[in-house]
C-alpha cells in the first residue's frame, strides 16, 4: 500500500504561500518531493497563477485519496473558499476562517489517516487576531485542535542541526523567570521520544544549552545553570536518557559539537534561531513536536511584499514537505 | 613597507611560545606584516627547537630599540625586557611566568604609544599564574585598559567573513539586558565606524541587532527594550554620519552581513554575538579589543595556554596567525 499523501494548507492568501505552493508543484513532478495536496481556495491559487504568468493546472479533488493520482498531471486542491480571493500584500481579516479552516482540515486528515502529515504555509498573525482568533500563532492552535493534554514543542532543524528553543516568544529579560516555570524535562523527553520515532535515531542524544555566557562560570555570570538546567539535566540522565549539558552555547553549534548530539535544547529564541539561520538561511524547516499527528512548516513568514513578484524562493517549504515526509516514513517503520 | 606587529608571548609555561615559533616558521606570517616578538627570547628559542624550525633570534633591548625593525624568516626579533624565564617548566603555574606575560603586555603598550609597533597580537596568559605573579586582573583586556587609562572598551569578534562587537560580554544573560544604555549603544556603534574608517573602509555599515525574538516586532515582543536602549543610540549615530541601521532581528542579521549587506553587527550580549562567530570558524575566530585610548589595536588567539600540551609541539597556530592578520587589517592606516 503506498503512503497517503501529505495535506498542506494555503496559509495567508495574501502572502507568499499560494506563490510557494504553485512553485513546490511544479518542482515536485520530477519525483524529487512527495506527493501532496493543497487545502486552499482554487480561486487563490488561479489568481495568483495568473499574477506569476503560470499556466499550472489546478484540479480540485473530493478527498485526499485523490492526490496521488492526481498530483503527476495537475495540482490538487481540497478546495476551501476565501471570501476575498484576489488578495495580494494585504491580508484581508474576511480571509481568516479559510486560513484557519485548511488548518482545522488537514488536522482532521491526519487524525483520521487520510494525510501522512499536515505541512502549513505561513499565516498573518496580525490578520488572524483582527478576526478575532485568539491564538498567537499555529503551534497553539494545532495543540488544541490536537486535543487536551497535548505539549506542542517547537524544533527547528536543517540538514547539519535541530534545535530547540524551550522559550520562543517571550521578552530576552523574561527568559529567566518563564523558564523556571517550564518543565524543561518535560520538553526534553518530548524531543527524545520524537527524535526515536520521527526521525528514527534509537539512541538519540540531546544537549542543552546554558542561559548565560560560559554556561554562567560557576555562578559567576548567573545561576540559572545550577538551579533551573542542571537538575532537569540530572533527572533525565537518571532516567538513562543520553542528555548533556548545560554546555556554554558559543562553543556547541560548530562542526565538531554538532556531531556528538541529535539536537539542542536552546533556552530562548535566538540561541536556536541565529544557528540554524546562519547555518542553513533558506532550508530550514519548523517541526512541531507533541502532536499526535506530524506536522512541519517552512521557518518564515508571509513576506508580504513579495507575494505574486515571483521572487519567494520555495526552498524551506520543500524542505518543510520532504521532512514531513521522511518523518512520515520513520513513524510507519517504527510502528 | 609591512606593518610591524608586535607579538607578545603570553605565558612562557603554556602554548605561547610554540605558537609564536610556529608562526614564526610559516611563512603566511612574513607576507602579512614585519613580527616583533614580545617576550623571553630564551623561552623563545626552546619552542623554536621544540616545533623544529630554523631561525635565528636577535634579543632587542625595549629601552634601546633599533631604529630599523627588520626581521626575516631566518632572523626573528624578540624584544625581551630581561626577566629570564626561558627555562620555566612547562604546563606548571608559576608566578614568574604571570609576571612575565604581564610585562610583555606593558612593553606591547609602550611600544604601541610610542608608534614603534602599528597594533598588537597576544598569546594566551594564564589567568591564576598573572594572580600569583602579583597582578590581579580577569584578564588580557583589563590590563590593557588599565596600560592605556581607557575606561570604555569593546570586544569584537572576528572571522574572514563576519565581524561582531558586543555591547556587552562578561555578565549574565539578564545583567547584559540591564546594562544596554543608548549611549553604550552610540558608543560601540562609533567606536566600530571609527575603528574601520582610520582601517581605511570607506563609509563603514554597521547592523545593530535586536535584544529580543524579531527585534521586538514593534513591541509585540518584549519590554520595548529595542526603542528605549537601542534606538536613540542608533538615530545619533546616524544623525553624525554614521551608516548604521537596526535594530535588525537577531537571527537573519549574521546571514546578511556574511552575503555582504554590512562590514560589522553589533550584538547585545555574548552569545548572540559569539554564537554566529564560533559556528563559522571556530579555529580562525579572533578576539580584538577595541577603544583602547591611543587607538591602539589588540588581536588575541581565541584560545588558552593549554598547559596540558605545552612543550610538545601539537598545538595549533592558525588563530595566533588568523589574530596577525586582523592586527594588520584593522591597524590605523597612516600617510605613507
Amino acid at each position: 500500500m503506498t503512503a497517503p499523501p501529505l495535506a498542506l494548507s494555503m496559509g495567508e492568501p495574501a502572502g507568499i504561500g499560494p506563490d510557494l505552493i504553485l512553485e513546490a508543484w511544479r518542482r515536485a513532478r520530477g519525483g524529487a518531493i512527495p506527493a501532496f495536496a493543497a487545502i486552499a481556495d482554487p480561486a487563490v491559487l488561479a489568481a495568483r497563477a495568473r499574477r506569476l504568468g503560470l499556466s499550472l493546472p489546478i484540479r480540485p479533488i473530493a478527498a485526499l485519496a485523490e492526490a496521488a493520482e492526481v498530483f503527476s498531471a495537475a495540482l490538487p486542491v481540497l478546495p476551501v473558499t476565501a471570501a476575498n480571493p484576489e488578495v495580494i500584500g494585504v491580508p484581508d481579516p474576511a480571509n481568516a476562517a479559510a486560513v484557519t479552516g485548511a488548518i482545522r482540515r488537514g488536522v482532521e486528515l491526519c487524525q483520521a489517516g487520510e494525510a501522512a502529515a499536515l505541512v502549513t504555509a505561513p499565516i498573518h498573525k496580525a490578520a488572524l487576531a483582527a478576526a478575532g482568533f485568539p491564538h498567537p500563532g499555529h503551534t497553539d492552535y494545532l495543540a488544541e485542535l490536537a486535543g487536551p493534554g497535548c505539549r506542542a514543542v517547537m524544533m527547528l532543524a536543517c540538514d547539519a542541526l535541530r534545535v530547540v528553543p524551550a522559550t520562543v516568544h517571550c521578552a530576552l529579560a523574561e527568559v529567566p523567570a518563564r523558564l523556571a516555570a517550564l518543565p524543561l524535562a518535560e520538553i526534553a523527553r518530548i524531543v527524545l521520544a520524537a527524535l526515536a520515532r520521527d526521525f528514527g535515531i534509537a539512541q538519540p542524544r540531546l544537549a542543552v544549552a546554558a542561559l548565560n555566557p560560559h554556561a554562567g562560570e560557576d555562578g559567576l555570570m548567573g545561576d540559572e545553570e545550577e538551579d533551573l538546567i542542571a537538575p532537569a539535566i540530572a533527572a533525565l540522565a537518571a532516567e538513562g536518557h543520553a542528555v548533556a549539558g548545560p554546555f556554554p552555547a558559543d562553543t556547541l553549534f560548530h562542526a565538531e559539537a554538532r556531531a556528538l548530539y541529535d539536537a539542542a535544547l536552546c533556552m530562548y529564541h535566538d540561541q536556536a534561531l541565529i544557528p540554524i539561520k546562519t547555518l542553513d538561511f533558506h532550508g530550514g524547516v519548523n517541526v512541531t513536536l507533541g502532536l499526535p499527528f506530524i506536522r512541519t512548516s517552512p521557518d518564515h513568514g508571509t513576506a508580504l511584499s513579495l507575494a505574486g513578484t515571483g521572487q519567494a524562493r520555495p526552498d524551506s517549504l520543500i524542505a518543510a514537505l520532504r521532512m514531513a515526509d521522511a518523518m512520515a516514513r520513520a513513524r510507519a517503520g517504527a510502528a | 613597507m609591512k606593518p610591524i606587529i608586535g607579538i607578545t608571548m603570553g605565558d612562557v609555561c603554556g602554548i605561547g611560545p610554540e605558537i609564536v615559533a610556529k608562526s614564526l616558521a610559516a611563512p603566511e606570517l612574513y607576507a602579512l606584516c614585519r613580527p616583533l616578538v614580545i617576550g623571553d627570547a630564551a623561552a623563545l628559542a626552546r619552542a623554536r627547537d621544540v616545533v623544529g624550525a630554523g631561525f635565528s633570534i636577535a634579543r632587542l633591548d625595549p629601552a634601546a630599540l633599533p631604529e630599523e625593525i627588520a626581521p626575516s624568516p631566518a632572523a626573528a626579533l624578540c624584544v625581551d625586557p630581561g626577566l629570564s624565564v626561558g627555562d620555566l617548566p612547562y604546563g606548571e603555574v608559576r608566578a614568574e611566568a604571570g609576571h612575565a606575560a604581564f610585562e610583555f603586555v606593558r612593553v606591547a603598550v609602550d611600544l604601541a604609544q610610542e608608534h614603534r609597533i602599528a597594533a598588537i597580537a597576544t598569546a594566551p596568559l594564564n589567568k591564576e599564574a598573572l594572580h600569583k605573579g602579583g597582578h590581579l586582573y580577569p584578564g588580557h583586556t583589563e590590563i590593557l585598559a588599565e596600560l592605556t587609562g581607557t575606561e570604555s572598551y569593546s570586544m569584537m569578534l572576528a572571522t574572514p567573513k563576519l565581524k561582531v562587537i558586543h555591547l556587552t560580554t562578561h555578565v549574565g544573560l539578564v545583567d547584559a539586558v540591564a546594562r544596554i544604555t543608548p549611549e553604550r549603544t552610540y558608543q560601540v556603534i562609533r567606536l566600530a565606524h571609527d575603528t574601520l574608517a582610520r582601517a581605511g573602509v570607506a563609509a563603514p555599515r554597521i547592523a545593530v541587532c535586536g535584544i529580543n525574538p524579531h527585534a521586538g516586532e514593534h513591541g509585540l515582543f518584549g519590554r520595548g527594550e529595542e526603542e528605549e536602549k537601542l534606538e536613540p543610540g542608533i538615530r545619533r549615530a546616524i544623525a553624525e554620519g554614521i551608516a548604521a541601521s537596526g535594530p535588525w532581528p537577531g537571527d537573519t542579521v549574521f546571514f546578511r552581513a556574511m552575503r555582504g549587506d554590512f562590514e560589522v553587527v553589533v550584538a547585545c550580549y555574548h552569545d548572540q554575538g559569539h554564537i554566529p562567530v564560533k559556528l563559522l570558524s571556530i579555529d580562525e575566530g579572533v578576539n580584538i579589543t577595541l577603544g583602547l585610548n591611543g587607538g591602539i589595536i589588540r588581536t588575541s588567539v581565541d584560545h588558552g595556554t593549554a598547559f596540558d600540551i605545552a612543550g610538545k609541539g601539537i598545538a595549533r597556530h592558525e588563530s595566533l596567525i588568523a589574530a596577525a592578520r586582523f592586527a594588520v587589517e584593522l591597524a590605523p592606516k597612516r600617510a605613507t
